[in-house]
């Protein structure tokens, strides 16, 4: 598939992320302190939406080109949750997750660039570190690595 | 109403509905599985030649991230340049009210939260996009518990740094 296709699509994400709130560091800190119902609709209507049309396209099992779909789930290990709760911590001091760190560089959010700055060195630090981490995360072998997302 | 030149946001279901059919369209033209958050290990790789960004998810998945990644990037410029028009800006809403630090603070403090984020969402192995829609829709255990336990952790620390830290 042609790089302009994913370019489109990750636009159309992006714009939608920018004009939704999801974007935006008051509405995140809103969703945190429950003050504001936003993204708590955004993320539920997403998965109302999202569940049923897997379902569908699992059943049916092939692409709009006719491969078979691929689709394997996420290794399951206790990272989901440790690394969930580090993430979690990071979304609530920036304001971003990491779609939103890439939207708000484009808005003009000249303080998204120490977020991205911060998630790079982050990642790369578990990359570098993988084999090194707690044997108490039973993180999956490193060719298989923690699930992809 | 947003902090981008103030304009007001989509109603939620429409934003949820945009956002839940981009996810499956992706799937079912391209075949590829939503997720952000790996793109940052594509980025990476690009320049750590450590064996964890020789797997063959991450080189054989770089056609596709780099690409959205800089969609996501242009889909914020013209978000930006359709509302007003594009600026570099600092503003941060609630963080300038209450805690009020200029550039060189917000800068230092993004940075730590980015740390977190780079670090978090690769042990977790997702993020928003990957775990809390995709793989939830697709009835993931994984999933359901990286999503609780980052939403617990957001909830518990703007929670420490608005009602009791900044109060």
């Amino acid at each position: 598939m042609n790089a302009l296709v994913y370019a489109i699509f990750g636009t159309l994400f992006g714009w939608t992320l920018s004009r939704s709130g999801a974007a935006d560091y008051n509405y995140i800190q809103g969703m945190f302190l429950f003050t504001s119902f936003q993204l708590y609709g955004i993320i539920g209507v997403a998965v109302i939406v999202t569940a049923p049309g897997l379902w569908w396209l699992k059943r049916r099992g092939t692409t709009a080109f006719g491969a078979a779909l691929a689709l394997k789930p996420k290794p399951r290990h206790p990272g989901n949750v440790a690394g969930g709760v580090l993430f979690g911590v990071g979304w609530s001091i920036t304001g971003m997750c990491p779609g939103p760190i890439l939207v708000n560089i484009g808005e003009g959010k000249l303080y998204a660039l120490g977020a991205l700055a911060g998630a790079l060195v982050g990642a790369a630090l578990f990359g570098a570190l993988y084999e090194r981490l707690p044997k108490a995360l039973r993180l999956p072998a490193l060719r298989i690595g923690t699930g992809d997302g | 109403m947003l902090i981008l030149h103030g304009i007001e946001t989509y109603h939620w279901a429409v934003a949820g509905l945009a956002l839940g059919a981009i996810t499956l369209l992706l799937l079912w033209v391209t075949n590829q599985r939503l997720g952000i958050s790996t793109g940052f290990e594509n980025l990476c790789a690009l320049v750590v030649k450590a064996p964890y960004f020789r797997r063959a998810e991450v080189t054989g998945s770089t056609h596709w991230r780099l690409p959205f990644l800089g969609g996501l990037v242009l889909g914020g410029v013209l978000s930006a340049v359709t509302s007003g028009g594009w600026a570099p800006f600092w503003d941060l809403g609630l963080f300038d009210e209450a805690i009020g630090w200029g550039p060189a603070g917000k800068l230092a403090w993004m940075f730590a939260g980015g740390l977190l984020i780079g670090f978090g969402t690769r042990m977790a192995g997702g993020c928003t996009s990957g775990h809390g829609i995709f793989g939830i829709s697709n009835l993931e255990r994984a999933s359901l518990e990286s999503t609780l336990a980052f939403m617990a952790a957001g909830i518990v620390t703007s929670n420490l740094v608005y009602r009791l830290g900044a109060s």
